[in-house]
């Protein structure tokens, strides 16, 4: 479906992932006083690695990639969850949110920082995450390329179940 | 200290998961910790005599609900809470030697050991109603974990979804009759309850309703019948388990709700009739399912469910102001189930065989665990000398006192049932231990025989040995009973072994003699054609409907072709349609004046924007190519973002122009997956004219209705939006000054946190559905265009 490798579109795909990794990186801090956060973010860096995917092809992404994208959304959901907790341990509601002010940051000088980055952080992994996995999954089960490794396997699919296509052969043997 | 006792194995529990990874077989000394501590503590709790007879502690938890984390102990609770954790030592200990190094995820089992320890000990303490039905679900969850511990196998499977089935629907009617005594009573602690009494008068129709509700919570959770099929093929468990959940503890939650409910309940009318039925049929029915069953976890399971009957059906029978001997009943279960249990474990173990008839003559190879069988099934069928003699005395004694103040029906049948139990229970235990441990040795038994460690049997020889030890010296349990007598539940009597010749004494001799004589006609006839007859197979009737609950599902979704969208998605919008439609008429008379509206100004820009919108969606109507009218489609999205831009909703721009950008490369990459174009496609599989018109009618009606609902919605403009005051709030409190962002991360973080977590479940169960189209390696070599599906690789390349 790709066609021949092209080495202009690699090129520009690879500047293209950083860039928009960047540009990500800005849409997330930026995101409490200005248009951006997390959701945005991670749909945008979501999109540079579909880029890169396509760049240099699917088979090849475990070399640069060297984990399950499934990794970072649960971390992303730990650490959206480890914020709510943090103020739960102090004795405040779930969730309360906490800022502050960094002084003599070099370049920036006065930062205003907050535990809302970090729960955005966390939205921004998961968003990252899942929309990756499911994106190269479904893409790999159209490239004649195996779609999930045997650690997949193993993570998702029950040993017990059998493939569907057997299961509806079989209803209908006991249905006739 | 309550709340330490109480928490230890509930905040233990994780760790040992984690823990068993590194330990391995050892960690159940380390799972062993919890139940001795929480153990340890309740006992200091018990014995210590300056505390009032009925105390509390409170913990705020979600005060808004005002549901606390509030306790409540007294005299049931304390008994309850030793029994569980000291059962749970004992099993522990049992289990390191039984299951040692033969089971995967050791540390596993023993987390759901130790959380489902917590979860008994917090219903048996909770003092909230509702905190009580939360703690009541989760030993029915964990139940379910440890139940399916082997999950590899068929019948663990079965088993587990029936107990989870059948304990949680009839937990959630106990959900229900708890939220009825709440609103009845108006307030949902039982302190409070137990000292107020419940207002008969003004709401007694209610309070029964509640009553009845909560019944049947208990009667599931016990496996009452007609709820009675679960608990033998919930046997499919590891024996320790079986010991321990489905004996000793889990299974009397139910004994403990009636208990708890006893000194509130028992004026009603309905208690006794339906108790005192319910209670004494499981205990016949299951008495005589026991005899004709021959595995011997069968066994025992039908029996624990008989007694189960009669400790639930004394409750009924007692009259008001107390009982007298439930305690006693209750110890002697456990002492003498728990053992039972462990020494069948310890036989299966050695020999491998399930089966009372396949083994025998066990007791020249085990003469200890031999006797402590012999005393637990003495007990069980209540010979002098052990716990459940006296046992036997003060249950005929209790039958036998109302029958001469005067017999109602229900007695007389309590007593017919409970006789005849007798009898059969007492056939029963003799075929138990003496198939078990005497007779001639079978083959098979000397072939497979191993012999286990004493740890293993070890806290079977306690058990025994407790029996035995309060059998002849019954003088210990009075102090204890007394202590622990609770206001209006327990009224202890003195025990003691010996009564004189009284009537109990005959009878019980007399049910001896005809159970020994039950036993030999078993006997002679080989137990040939005992079994257990197909109109009483309840569970298999259960699995039946499950089955066809599966099927009349599937017959559903079939029937609305929710496999083909073309075909699926007509019957939807169709509903849709005419449900607003339907709404919308009703509204159309006062739209037509509010239609043009002055106020309405033609915006150039937006309406060019718009017009723009019109032509893309046209095209996808028009282009006959996919990938063309795929893009028409993008275009459009994208100009709706656009058009967002001049509604100054930047925020809602850039995730719309992403999630199209991400949309339209998993649609690409879905469609290539498609052998032909769409034109293809179209021409193969033409609908027929009429459908066509049907299609063609469906879109304008949806579009019709889309305008309609437009237009009522903006004609109506709420009269309290809330945006301003987010948009006020979100500098001062949020200390940022994108209100969306604020929004999610701050005001609404809770939902925001919500929604990323049904992403990762929504995304695991994707993976899971998809690793359900697996295509074997053989298929994968067929190339793209074969069978569709997911290819597995047994090995990564590099």
């Amino acid at each position: 479906m790709l066609g021949p490798p092209s080495f202009i579109f690699r090129s520009v795909v690879r500047f293209l992932f950083f860039l928009v990794n960047v540009f990500a990186l800005y849409l997330l801090l930026r995101g409490h006083n200005l248009p951006g956060g997390g959701f945005i973010a991670g749909l945008a860096s979501a999109i540079s690695l579909i880029l890169l995917s396509l760049g240099i092809g699917l088979a090849e992404l475990h070399r640069v990639m060297r984990f399950d994208p499934m990794r970072l959304a649960t971390a992303g959901l730990a650490l959206a969850l480890g914020t709510g907790l943090i103020p739960v341990g102090m004795g405040r509601p779930f969730l309360e949110h906490f800022d502050g002010y960094l002084e003599h940051v070099p370049l920036l000088g006065r930062v205003h920082v907050g535990t809302p980055l970090l729960f955005d952080f966390g939205v921004y992994l998961v968003v990252v995450g899942i929309t990756c996995k499911v994106i190269f999954v479904l893409g790999k089960s159209t490239q004649r390329l195996v779609a999930l490794v045997a650690e997949d396997a193993a993570r998702y699919a029950s040993p017990v179940e059998r493939p569907i296509e057997e299961t509806e052969e079989e209803g209908g043997r006991n249905g006739s | 200290m309550l709340l330490l006792a109480l928490g230890l194995p509930m905040v233990g529990s994780p760790f040992l998961a984690l823990a068993g990874r590194r330990l391995g077989a050892r960690v159940g000394w380390l799972a062993l910790i919890l139940p001795v501590m929480s153990t340890v503590l309740l006992g200091v709790l018990a014995m210590d005599r300056s505390l009032p007879a009925r105390w509390g502690v409170e913990l705020p938890w979600v005060p808004t609900l005002g549901l606390n984390l509030s306790f409540l102990v007294d005299g049931l609770s304390l008994m309850f809470g030793l029994v569980v954790s000291g059962m749970g030592c004992l099993v522990i200990f049992h289990a390191i030697f039984y299951l040692g190094t033969d089971y995967a995820h050791l540390g596993r089992f023993y987390s759901y050991l130790a959380l489902f320890m917590g979860a008994m000990l917090g219903t048996v303490f909770a003092d909230h109603v509702v905190l009580l039905f939360l703690f009541w679900e989760l030993t029915g969850v964990t139940s379910f974990l440890l139940i399916g511990f082997l999950h590899g196998e068929e019948k663990s499977r079965v088993g587990a979804r029936q107990a989870l089935l059948v304990t949680g629907s009839t937990g959630l009617a106990l959900f229900a009759g708890v939220m009825l005594l709440q609103r009845a009573t108006g307030t949902s602690s039982l302190s409070v309850l137990l000292e107020r009494g419940l207002p008969w008068g003004e709401r007694g129709g209610e309070l029964s309703l509640a009553m009845v509700l909560m019944l049947v919570g208990a009667f599931g959770k016990s496996a009452q019948f007609p709820f009675h099929f679960w608990l033998p093929n919930a046997m499919a468990a590891p024996t320790p388990v079986s010991a321990y959940l489905h004996s000793a503890t889990m299974v009397k939650l139910g004994v403990f709700l009636v208990a708890r409910m006893y000194p509130l309940f028992v004026v009603s009318p309905l208690w006794l009739p339906l108790l005192g039925t319910v209670g004494f049929t499981t205990m016949l029915l299951a008495a005589v399912l026991a005899l004709v069953s021959h595995d011997l976890k069968s066994i025992l399971a039908w029996s624990t469910i008989s007694q189960l009957g009669f400790l639930i059906g004394q409750y009924g029978l007692g009259p008001v102001g107390g009982v007298g001997h439930d305690q006693l009943h209750l110890l002697n279960h456990v002492l003498y189930k728990g053992c039972l249990f462990m020494v069948a474990g310890v036989a299966m173990h050695a020999t491998g065989l399930r089966d009372v008839r396949e083994m025998g003559g066990l007791f020249r190879r085990l003469p200890l665990l031999g006797m402590a069988a012999v005393l637990a099934g003495g007990s069980m069928a209540g010979l002098p000398g052990t716990l459940g003699f006296l046992g036997k005395e003060a249950m005929l004694a209790d039958l036998f006192q109302p029958l001469r103040d005067g017999a109602s029906p229900w007695v007389l049948y309590a007593v017919g049932c409970a006789g005849v139990a007798s009898v059969v229970k007492i056939a029963f235990s003799l075929r138990l231990v003496t198939g078990v441990f005497f007779g001639k040795e079978p083959d098979g038994v000397a072939l497979q025989y191993h012999a286990p460690g004493l740890g293993m049997q070890l806290p079977a020889l306690l058990l025994a040995a407790g029996s035995l030890l309060f059998g002849v010296w019954p003088g210990l349990l009075d102090g204890l009973f007394g202590q622990w007598a609770v206001e209006g539940l327990n009224r202890p009597k003195p025990l003691a072994v010996w009564h004189g010749w009284s009537v109990e004494l005959f009878t019980s001799a007399g049910m001896v003699m005809m159970g020994v004589l039950l036993h030999e006609v078993g006997r002679r006839t080989g137990w040939r054609g005992w079994r257990i007859p197909g109109v009483l197979q309840a569970d298999k009737a259960f699995e039946w409907l499950v089955e066809r609950f599966q099927g009349w599902t599937k017959v559903w979704t079939r029937g609305l072709r929710a496999d083909r969208p073309a075909d699926h998605l007509p019957i939807v919008v169709t509903f849709v349609v005419m449900a607003l439609g339907a709404g919308l008429l009703g509204l159309v008379p006062g739209l037509a004046e509010r239609l043009w509206p002055e106020d309405v100004g033609m915006d150039p820009l937006r309406t060019g924007v718009a017009g723009l919108i019109a032509m893309t969606v046209v095209g996808v109507l028009v282009l006959r190519r996919w990938t063309a009218q795929l893009i028409s489609l993008a275009v459009s999205g994208f100009l709706t973002c656009f058009y967002f831009v001049l509604y100054r909703a930047p925020d809602l721009a850039l995730t719309q122009i992403l999630v199209e950008t991400v949309t339209l490369i998993l649609v690409l990459l879905l469609l290539a997956r498609f052998p032909n174009s769409a034109q293809v496609g179209e021409e193969t599989r033409r609908p027929g004219r009429w459908t066509h018109y049907f299609h063609i009618g469906l879109s304008l009606a949806t579009g019709c209705v889309a305008t309609g609902l437009i237009l009522v919605v903006t004609s109506a403009p709420h009269p309290e939006p809330l945006g301003a005051r987010y948009l006020e709030q979100t500098v001062p409190l949020a200390k940022g000054s994108n209100a969306v962002n604020t929004l999610l991360v701050d005001f609404r973080g809770f939902d925001t946190l919500g929604e990323v977590t049904v992403l990762v479940v929504a995304t695991l169960g994707c993976l899971g559905l998809l690793m359900r189209y697996k295509r074997t390696p053989e298929e994968t070599r067929q190339g793209p265009l074969g069978p569709p599906g997911f290819g597995v690789e047994e090995q990564r390349e590099d």
